[in-house]
């Protein structure tokens, strides 16, 4: 079995106007808007600025030791140069013994220079590759150990080539493989001098093409976050013109600046929704106001009725029949009635209560509200004809405040015509599945299409200075939408105004209903 | 001189008529009723009344084209217009148009009976047939 109440359509949620249910709500909504992690703007601002300065100390803390690693590295170069200098002269001053046997005190003094060279410069070679630096100072020691024997050979004078030979050969090789090491590293260390130089030529694109990327981010980022909270609001306002005065409700993880907005939104929206409730009540009255004419005649005939009834009983009481005596007691009783029905279809109208979402028959609404301004209309002289479809599904919705709806289209309708003015209501099915329409249309004097888009306005009224308020439509508008429905006018100046109300129906299928 | 004035009464509320008719009769009124306006004019065409008594709000014909009717026929026939809704204007347009007087609903029989004995005074019927 189904529940057709689940079926029901739930438009009715935002249909609520009670401002004791609407209180703790906006209060919980407004908790529920504060409770979320702040992530405003300002931050966001900070954190990308920020950023930006982090990645320029970086670049620039970076610089000043690529810098002192290349100044240290040129610094290396030069000593190693020099040392490279004095082991080359000491070879040479060597060679120059070994053919002429000559310079070998030349070559041990260049020999000791490259020492205190490498001494002083040691910690240099030995960050560089600590193996070569220990080979270079191997063999620098192994040359001048054998220029030290070389010297004391010369000095004994014993000439003995075949001792020599061997020293000259192990010379020969620590001499050729000290260059050679200090030779490749000095290399190493120029090289690793232009790559540097090749980085620094690189880091200024880099930091470019890096900040470019990070104000691009930063910028559209915070734009896009913004445009889109501010597009938000500009939607909300749209809504709440169009009559939905439903709070704003906390949709993203985090709050920012825009949630102050939002929250003095849904203050206003209280306002608003309170003052709209005052303004419908209002006019309601007003609309009773506009019915005095057609009441006051339509009260007046019954009452006219009884006391001339009344009058004739008192005159001529002792010469009616028992017959003509009963007719008069009956008609007193009728017209008495008359006139009870009169004022209870009035008040039933004008009594001011909650709003209630309730099934609904729009014919029969629609008919209730034409008794309302029937005798309104012959007042006006216009005549009203209504047409009421067949087995139409019911609708939902708030009886008091739709009647308010057609009592204006229809009060309107009698206001625009002059002569001749006929009135014809249709209520049918519409022409968009799920929704009914009823049509007033009158033959009267039509809506200028200058001032067509200004009608639903509040305030704004067509009609000469103290007879309209400018709120009927306006109110209408905004009963209709709160329904879940439209109102639709096309009018010709001169000829006809077509007002169409559509209303979203139950559509609970008959098979539905009956169980 | 006619000893009983011709009196027309439409209204479309028939107890009106029928609470009027008797009531004068009695001071010596020839009392016609209609609820029909378009009835009433039918009649008119055809008999000359001296005083008409007629409810303006109604269908398809309203007191003011039957005032504005019977004065194209005769000049000097009162018209008596009672309505459930006076306003300033309606009195004013019924007045310019040659009613005689307006009488708002709800009224005492007594009421209609003074202005028709007014109206009878100003036709030259002797006062004391409407006493």
């Amino acid at each position: 079995m189904i529940n057709p109440s689940t079926l029901e359509p739930t438009y009715t949620e935002g249909f609520k106007t009670d401002l004791q249910d609407r209180k703790p709500l906006l209060d919980t909504i407004d908790r529920r808007l504060i409770e979320r992690p702040s992530f405003s703007f300002r931050l966001q601002l900070i954190l990308g600025f920020l950023l930006l300065f982090f990645l320029s100390v970086t670049i620039i803390i970076g610089s000043m030791i690529a810098i002192k690693r290349i100044q240290n590295k040129l610094h290396f170069v030069q000593a190693s140069e020099r040392f490279l200098f004095e082991v080359e002269q000491a070879r040479r001053w060597e060679k120059n013994y070994f053919l002429y046997g000559t310079n070998l005190i030349d070559a041990a003094q260049s020999a000791s220079n490259a020492k205190i060279l490498l001494s002083q410069n040691l910690k240099s070679y030995q960050k560089i590759s600590p193996e070569q630096a220990a080979q270079i100072v191997y063999n620098l020691d192994k040359y001048r150990e054998l220029l030290g024997e070389l010297v004391v050979l010369e000095k004994r004078k014993g000439d003995a080539p075949a001792r020599k030979q061997p020293i000259e050969s192990a010379l020969r090789k620590h001499g050729a493989e000290m260059v050679e090491v200090a030779v490749s590293l000095e290399l190493k260390e120029q090289d690793s001098i232009n790559a540097l130089l090749n980085l620094f030529h690189q880091i200024p694109i880099y930091a470019l093409v890096a900040y470019l990327l990070i104000i691009i981010y930063v910028a559209y980022f915070l734009a896009h976050r913004f445009m889109k909270r501010l597009n938000f609001l500009i939607d909300s306002t749209r809504r709440i013109a169009s009559g939905d005065f439903s709070p704003i409700v906390p949709i993203r993880k985090y709050r920012d600046e825009f949630t102050t907005v939002s929250m003095a939104f849904n203050r206003m929206l209280e306002e608003i929704d309170a003052r709209h409730t005052a303004m419908v009540e209002s006019h309601k009255l007003k609309a009773i106001g506009n019915l005095t004419a057609g009441v006051a005649h339509e009260l007046n005939n019954p009452i006219n009725n009884i006391m001339l009834t009344a009058h004739s009983l008192l005159e001529d009481y002792k010469e009616l029949s028992e017959e003509e005596l009963l007719e008069m007691i009956n008609d007193l009783i009728n017209e008495a009635d008359r006139s009870c029905s009169i004022v209870r279809n009035l008040l039933d109208f004008a009594r001011e209560s909650e709003s209630v979402s309730e099934p609904l028959d729009l014919g029969v609404l629609v008919r209730e509200t034409i008794k309302l301004a029937e005798n309104q209309i012959k007042v006006s002289g216009a005549k009203i004809d209504i047409a009421v479809q067949p087995n139409l599904p019911n609708i939902r919705g708030d009886k008091q405040k739709l009647k308010q709806v057609f009592l204006n289209l229809i009060l309107n309708a009698v206001d625009a015509i002059c002569k001749d003015g006929k009135i014809k209501i249709d209520v049918e099915n519409a022409t968009s599945p799920g929704f009914l329409a009823v049509h007033v249309l009158d033959n009267g004097c039509g809506i200028p299409s200058h001032i067509m888009p200004y009608i639903f306005d509040p305030f704004f009224t067509g009609k000469e200075v103290g007879k309209g308020t400018g709120l009927g439509l306006s109110v209408s508008h905004g009963i209709v939408n709160m329904h879940g429905g439209k109102i639709n006018v096309t009018s010709e100046e001169g000829k006809y105004t077509r007002f169409t109300v559509l209303l979203p129906s139950t559509d609970i299928p008959a098979d539905i209903k009956r169980h | 001189m006619k000893d009983k004035i011709e009196v027309l009464l439409v209204d479309d509320e028939a107890i009106v008529g029928n609470r009027l008719k008797p009531a004068l009769t009695k001071i010596g009124c020839n009392v016609e009723v209609f609820e029909d306006p378009k009835e009433a004019l039918k009649r008119i065409d055809e008999k000359e009344f001296d005083i008409i008594v007629t409810d303006i709000m109604m269908e398809d014909v309203n007191g003011i084209q039957l005032l504005e009717h019977v004065h194209r026929e005769s000049e000097w026939t009162k018209v008596i217009m009672i309505t459930g809704f006076a306003t300033e204007a309606l009195a004013r347009e019924a007045m310019a148009k040659g009613a005689f007087d307006i009488i708002a609903k709800p009224f005492r029989p007594s009421d209609l009976r003074e202005v028709i004995a007014k109206a009878a005074e100003a036709l030259g019927f002797e006062k004391k047939t409407v006493a």
